[in-house]
């Protein structure tokens, strides 16, 4: 081959390779970022579990995404540490337990660090994402007066002390959702990791035996994560619920029509056809009057 | 002696005549479109209701559409038999077979049409089986059953005198048609006793029909305004009903006139007295119509809520404004204007008039049942894009047209038997005139 046929190729393979790159660049400049967020929950202490939430910002406006593949970790990223592979839904979120071949690794420490690595796709780019937790639970307990007593115990050299400054909601548990016990939304922890809160809500509806749940609440904080703990107050009405699904109505069965509607069809019924049957009469009649002549 | 040569005359001139050339063309364009409808609701019975247009949202199409302009039709036999002869007015007489005549027609095609639409007709028996007194649907099974029967006595008792006439005038002939007249009215002999007993029962009829046949057209728009929808959601609905009956009824009763008056040259009998009053009665029944659609219409259009906005503008100027506005002023405003005047209660223009109003009330109807279904509630969502919109398949057309031909031909065959006009009715009037 000639030099300059050479030049020529060389040209060519370049060239048609630049369109490659320049879609390859472009497609990496289109990628977005994936922001994760690891969510710690405990509910009435007892194994704690985590979740995933997988968000991107399109339009200034931040929108779940589904089907995001997230590998969590407990305190180091390989593959001895793996506590599950995640894969988002639609709303985003993902959730797991601790692996059991982690026990003792969490058992070891008051605080350890979650770790969520994304490797990216064609769509977003690689994630990382590490939150700190520390173990706390919540005790809640009642006294006289309808008063509510929530403790914040935080989990410090093998011995569960009080942790104070740390938010608190307390709330009953309805049909809808939560509703706070008195007019104040939520209590913040003294000295000794309490707070103490009045039940107002009189007359609510409880079942039928009046029982409540009360469910005191720490939410997304910082070092303690989601926590949570119930428990049944007998503080509510007694709900004397009258099932009117097997009584006579007029969306009942085929065999529980209401009185007062049976009474009138069969009334404007009966007396139609009674004058049609009359006519009937009649008619013979009227036929018996022809053979006779 | 004069009296018998006016009574020959009369009987002469309202004798059912053979069918001539246009009547076996007629009747035979008639069976083809019942034949082609046959056929279409065979392939329906094979294939299922999927071979219509309904779907999900749109489950009552153009087959609702016709029960209820059929139901509708079928009042006019209260209208004009019972409730202008309980008012003594003479003048109804000639018209009182025809209306008869297009009411058991009507309810025939009512019943059939309602089963059509059932797409499983062996189902129907579940109605019986398995029927809840609560629902609408059994008071009109019921209700329709009972208007049918009494449909049926309102033809027959009034038709026994003219039957003698008819044995008569066959004189020994044993053909199918003189049998049918012997097992109808061989027995009738015009005895003093028979005819008391006829007037009798002819006047409880007309008693008895009256609040039937309102029922059946209430009970009809409950089927409807027993429903939560936006459209049907009206305490008015059953008295909105009845007048849009009346007049497509009265409507009907104008067009058979001036066709049987033309096709068996009965000038003499169904005169030009009759269209002026029957012109005055379908203004009176157009307007009182009117007056209902503006309550129906301009109440929520008032108000404007959410969900009675889209169904609303859909009709006053969306997909369905050009048959809304045709129905409004083809099938009430122009027939009001034209009847009007004297010269507007002509036989000419009220057979137009007469047109127009029975051409709108079908397409009133199918504005009644189909928009409404198509604005539900709740959004219509993750369906296909054919579920957003109806349009009657073809077998749904020839399933309806057959129906209306069936109606059509049952008319027919029923003018071709009995006496277009009451003869003995005819002759007794005459005779009462002449004293």
């Amino acid at each position: 081959m000639k030099p300059l046929n050479k030049f020529y190729t060389m040209l060519m393979i370049l060239g048609s390779l630049t369109p490659v790159s320049l879609y390859v660049k472009a497609q990496d400049s289109t990628k977005k970022d994936l922001l994760v967020n690891i969510g710690y929950y405990n509910v009435n202490n007892n194994v704690a579990y985590l979740g995933i939430h997988a968000r991107t910002k399109t339009d200034g406006k931040f929108k779940p995404v589904g089907g995001a593949k997230v590998r969590l970790y407990l305190d180091k990223d390989s593959a001895a540490y793996l506590t599950g592979d995640l894969i988002t839904d639609a709303k985003g979120e993902a959730y797991t337990t601790l692996s059991p071949s982690l026990k003792d690794l969490w058992n070891s420490s008051a605080t350890h660090t979650f770790i969520a690595l994304s490797n990216g796709d064609a769509a977003f780019n690689a994630a990382r994402t590490e939150t700190p937790v520390a173990k706390a639970r919540l005790q809640i307990d009642t006294g006289a007066g309808r008063t509510i007593s929530v403790s914040v115990l935080e989990l410090k050299n093998g011995s569960w002390t009080p942790a104070k400054s740390v938010d608190i909601k307390v709330a009953v548990r309805r049909m809808g959702g939560d509703l706070a016990v008195s007019d104040k939304e939520s209590y913040t922890t003294d000295s000794t990791g309490k707070i103490d809160a009045e039940f107002t809500r009189e007359g609510l509806p409880g079942d039928k035996k009046g029982l409540l749940t009360l469910v005191a609440k720490v939410e997304d904080n910082d070092l303690y994560g989601n926590l949570q703990v119930e428990k049944t107050v007998p503080w509510g009405s007694v709900l004397n619920s009258e099932n009117s699904f097997n009584n006579r109505s007029l969306w009942a069965a085929r065999f529980k029509s209401p009185i007062w509607l049976l009474f009138m069809a069969y009334f404007i019924f009966i007396s139609v056809w009674s004058v049609l049957i009359y006519l009937i009469y009649q008619f013979r009649k009227i036929k018996k009057a022809g053979r006779t002549v | 002696m004069e009296n018998t040569i006016i009574d020959n005359k009369i009987t002469h001139d309202l004798m059912p005549v053979p069918f001539g050339f246009w009547g076996k063309i007629w009747t035979g364009i008639l069976l083809l479109f019942c034949g082609i409808g046959a056929f279409a609701y065979c392939l329906q019975l094979k294939n299922g209701l999927a071979v219509t247009s309904m779907r999900d949202y749109a489950s009552w199409g153009i087959y609702i559409s016709n029960f209820v302009f059929f139901v509708a039709i079928s009042l006019v036999g209260s209208l004009i038999t019972a409730v202008l002869r309980l008012a003594n007015v003479r003048w109804s007489t000639p018209l009182t077979r025809i209306s008869e005549i297009i009411a058991v027609s009507a309810i025939i095609f009512a019943s059939i049409i309602i089963v059509v639409d059932m797409g499983r007709p062996e189902r129907f028996l579940n109605l019986v089986i398995h029927g809840r007194l609560q629902s609408p649907i059994i008071w009109d099974v019921v209700v329709i059953s009972t208007y049918f029967f009494i449909s049926l006595l309102l033809l027959y008792l009034p038709l026994l005198p003219d039957l003698k006439l008819l044995i008569q005038s066959r004189g020994n002939r044993s053909d199918r048609l003189s049998k049918v007249y012997h097992f109808l009215g061989s027995f009738w002999k015009g005895n003093p006793e028979q005819v008391k007993r006829s007037r009798k029962s002819i006047n409880l009829l007309c008693i008895t029909i009256i609040p039937v046949a309102f029922s059946i057209h209430t009970v009809t728009s409950w089927l409807f305004a027993t429903t939560y929808r936006p459209g049907w959601d009206s305490t008015n609905f059953g008295a909105y009903f009845i007048s849009g009956a009346f007049l497509v009824g009265a409507g009907a009763v104008v067009v058979a006139m001036y066709v049987f008056r033309k096709a068996y040259h009965l000038e003499r009998y169904i005169t030009g007295l009759h269209f002026d009053k029957m012109g005055r009665i379908v203004v009176m029944l157009a307007m009182l119509y009117l007056y209902f659609n503006i309550n129906e219409y301009l109440v929520p259009a008032f108000k404007m809520r959410k969900p009675e906005a889209a169904h609303l503008m859909d009709l006053f100027a969306g997909e369905y404004a050009p048959l809304f506005w045709f129905a409004i002023v083809v099938g009430m405003l122009l027939p009001i204007a034209m009847l009007m005047f004297k010269r507007g209660r002509r036989p000419l223009p009220m057979f137009i008039a007469g047109i127009m109003v029975v051409v709108g009330a079908w397409f009133k109807r199918y504005l009644i049942v189909t928009p409404t279904l198509l604005h539900p509630f709740l959004p219509m969502q993750d369906v296909p894009a054919s579920y957003h919109h109806y349009f009657p398949s073809w077998q749904e057309w020839a399933i309806a047209l057959g129906s209306l031909a069936g109606c059509l031909l049952v008319i027919t065959l029923l003018v071709r038997i009995f006496p277009i006009v009451p003869i003995q009715e005819t002759i007794n009037e005459q005779h009462e005139t002449a004293k």
